[in-house]
């Protein structure tokens, strides 16, 4: 099931039978594309908690019941 | 059932649960990834027509074939939404839309970077082509239709409604392809036995691939859900504890 390695050099390998630019874009935009939509929401997140964080501390600090 | 069914509504439950199963899933789509793109790249033997522009089979169809989910995915959370109110079903219709409108910009921009040299073509008004397109185009009115909205309750029903209308034209993808046939091929049944010119050695590792893609998609729908709960949920105790003990 498993085929060998279908190229013998690392060049061939980049030149993709002379398809570089096809192949290689695509999964270039496929990187970009997967990469986008697992950081963007990971900083956003971080962010929120930073965001929400800081306005407990304010909150707490200017009504200093709720502590209790 | 219906106890496990309130549950699931329940924001707190779904950001606990999927807390614990996140770092399994993102796991499991690394592994995934590798041994697919790896698979792909450098094992799968080039096509006697295409060459080795069939690398790129290996992202579009996974891709282009799960872009078909989003608006059933968003219809049956947009009906939940409008039948029950359930707080969470609004917020996967609202965190299902850019996504979809990712997947489809990448169906695509894939097929034509394919098409360049295999179709001689970047673009033609083709079924398929043009109904995607539309697709794109509805997912993004369906991000603009929620911004555009002041009013959140008369957004999450306008963007139910137009996710359940916009699953007509996943049908009109789905069998455009056998009711114009130009350029986009028709689908295809893939055999199990290797010496025929679809066999295991082709669709393996497009398998591996799909499970990677549908991994990707649950990890990323799952992360913008936890922020989104986490910001329409931010008066309610379990946040307001959540964020003092960071």
């Amino acid at each position: 099931m498993l085929n060998a390695i279908q190229f013998s050099s690392f060049s061939e390998f980049l030149n993709m039978g002379g398809y570089a630019f096809n192949v290689w874009s695509v999964y270039g935009l496929f990187t970009i594309f997967l990469g986008a939509n697992l950081l963007v929401p990971m900083f956003k997140k971080k962010q929120i908690l930073k965001d929400l964080k800081r306005r407990r501390v304010v909150n707490k600090n200017a009504r200093p019941e709720i502590n209790e | 059932m219906w106890l496990w069914f309130s549950k699931l509504g329940s924001p707190k439950w779904f950001y606990e649960l999927s807390g614990r199963w996140l770092p399994w899933l993102v796991a499991a789509m690394f592994a995934f990834l590798f041994v697919g793109v790896v698979w792909a790249l450098l094992f799968v033997p080039q096509d006697y027509q295409q060459g080795l522009t069939n690398r790129i089979f290996y992202v579009h169809v996974p891709v282009a074939s799960i872009s078909l989910a989003f608006f059933p995915l968003m219809a049956i959370a947009g009906t939940i939404t409008l039948v029950w109110k359930m707080k969470l079903a609004d917020i996967v219709v609202k965190t299902a839309a850019p996504l979809g409108a990712w997947f489809t910009a990448f169906a695509l921009a894939s097929g034509s970077i394919w098409g360049i040299d295999t179709w001689g073509t970047w673009w033609i008004w083709d079924g398929r082509l043009t109904s995607l397109l539309f697709q794109f185009f509805l997912l993004i009115g369906v991000v603009s239709l929620r911004s555009a909205l002041e009013d959140s309750d008369a957004a999450a029903k306008a963007c139910a409604l137009l996710s359940i209308v916009g699953c007509i034209n996943v049908v009109v993808i789905k069998y455009s392809v056998d009711w114009w046939n130009t350029l986009h091929q028709p689908g295809t049944d893939f055999v199990l036995s290797s010496n025929k010119a679809n066999g295991p050695d082709i669709w393996v590792p497009l398998v591996l691939m799909i499970g990677a893609v549908y991994l990707f998609f649950a990890v990323s729908m799952i992360m913008s859900t936890r922020n989104e709960i986490l910001e329409r949920e931010r008066r309610s105790q379990w946040v307001e504890e959540l964020v003092d003990n960071l």
